[in-house]
């Protein structure tokens, strides 16, 4: 009798470990996906002579949100911001303002479905501000992925 | 996270056509940026070689005499590791400037040697493997990246386990010996550009905040981190205004000795 509840607690215990676990990989899954478009994006700046850092910042937005991520960045160097997600229909949009809030990105970033670039040549070192944004989504939630490169 | 190279070898997605049809996207010329607060991300600490870059299209610069041989004692507490393998691997950055192929190689295999003294041996064999391999190859962009993807990798497998903690003293032993390199070059051959790198208040306070976070941690050179980032702030905050030679010679001497104290025992 208790080798029974025993089993039935340890059973259903097992199932939502199983469970969680399944979700948890899922959510990572979407995070690395967002990572790989926004990998592929930085692809073609690698031959131009870009160093694309290893490190990454990653989440999940709703449709309309925006986040903001602290990058410090030094006068002299050039760099490029791209961000993914795997939402093949979701826009996204990246911009760059400086430490006083202004648009200081060159005019040749880009947006196009779930890619999105921006490009900045600092005019002095310090911190910047990276702006990440889904525009829209047919999900309620969209992981995004961003990673820089420089030269 | 996945190696760059995985995403190298996917050519599938033809992504270069993207640029061809690159548009600038609409965006405001002003942000409040009051606003973002709640919304803020934590900064992403720059890589040595960053900064490296920036100095380097300032005039040359000497980079072997910046090499260091002494890669440190061996310690066993685990902050003191952490802090000194952040140390060790920006050390791996100065010799790829340097171009020194055997310098390259000893830090690769001192990196391994700290990586497993903190219990992440495994993660960085790869890596430690693959920085001797392109050393002796003379591939200092595949050191260079080997090193970042160290540093990651590292860094990931400590937060893995929850050492977020150690993992940031990586991130700072790195910033330590980066800046310290920085103002020796500068102070040597002195430049507003190049004292204008030193302009990292919100890096500096990122530290502080997270040094402030470990009170269980009580190293002396962890309080002695503490206490000096607290003298170098009012030197590089210094808002629109220059970073005087007197500054970059301040910093130096204080990061040169909180670097000896990472590498040497208490």
């Amino acid at each position: 009798m208790l080798m029974n509840a025993f089993v039935k607690v340890f059973l259903r215990g097992s199932s939502l470990l199983v469970a969680l676990l399944a979700l948890q990989s899922a959510v990572f899954a979407s995070v690395d996906d967002a990572q790989s478009f926004a990998l592929q994006a930085a692809e073609p700046y690698v031959k131009e002579g870009f160093q694309v850092r290893e490190d990454y910042w990653g989440g999940d937005l709703g449709a309309g949100e925006k986040k903001a991520v602290r990058q410090q960045l030094f006068k002299g160097n050039e760099y490029w911001f791209w961000l993914g997600t795997e939402v093949e229909r979701a826009k996204i949009s990246v911009h760059i303002y400086d430490s006083d809030g202004k648009l200081a990105e060159q005019s040749d970033g880009w947006q196009k479905g779930h890619f999105a670039a921006a490009h900045v040549i600092p005019k002095s070192t310090g911190s910047y501000f990276i702006i990440v944004s889904v525009e829209e989504s047919p999900e309620e939630r969209t992981h995004w992925a961003l990673v820089y490169g420089f030269r | 996270m996945f190696p760059f190279t995985k995403y190298l070898k996917l050519s599938a997605i033809a992504v270069s056509s993207l640029t061809l049809c690159a548009h600038g996207a609409q965006a405001p010329q002003h942000i409040d940026i009051k606003q973002l607060s709640k919304t803020v991300e934590d900064v992403v600490v720059p890589l040595p070689n960053e900064i490296f870059g920036a100095l380097n299209k300032l005039g040359a610069v000497n980079w072997k005499e910046h090499v260091r041989s002494d890669k440190g004692t061996n310690f066993t507490e685990r902050p003191r590791i952490a802090l000194l393998l952040g140390a060790v691997i920006a050390d791996g950055f100065v010799a790829v400037q340097a171009e020194d192929a055997p310098a390259v190689k000893d830090i690769g295999q001192r990196v391994l040697a700290l990586a497993k003294g903190i219990g992440v041996g495994n993660s960085i064999t790869p890596h430690a493997k693959a920085i001797i391999e392109a050393a002796d190859k003379r591939n200092w962009e595949g050191v260079r990246q080997e090193l970042d993807r160290t540093q990651t990798s590292v860094q990931q497998a400590m937060n893995e386990v929850h050492d977020e903690k150690l993992s940031q003293l990586v991130s700072l032993g790195g910033w330590l010996r980066g800046t310290e390199v920085l103002t020796s070059v500068v102070t040597k051959h002195f430049s507003a550009d190049g004292a204008e790198l030193l302009h990292q208040p919100d890096l500096l306070s990122y530290f502080q905040t997270r040094l402030q976070a470990m009170p269980e941690f009580k190293l002396p050179i962890i309080r002695e981190i503490e206490d000096a980032l607290v003298q170098v702030k009012p030197l590089i905050d210094v808002g629109s205004a220059r970073i005087p030679p007197e500054s970059v010679k301040k910093i130096n001497e204080i990061t040169t000795r909180l670097g000896y104290g990472i590498v040497t025992r208490d």
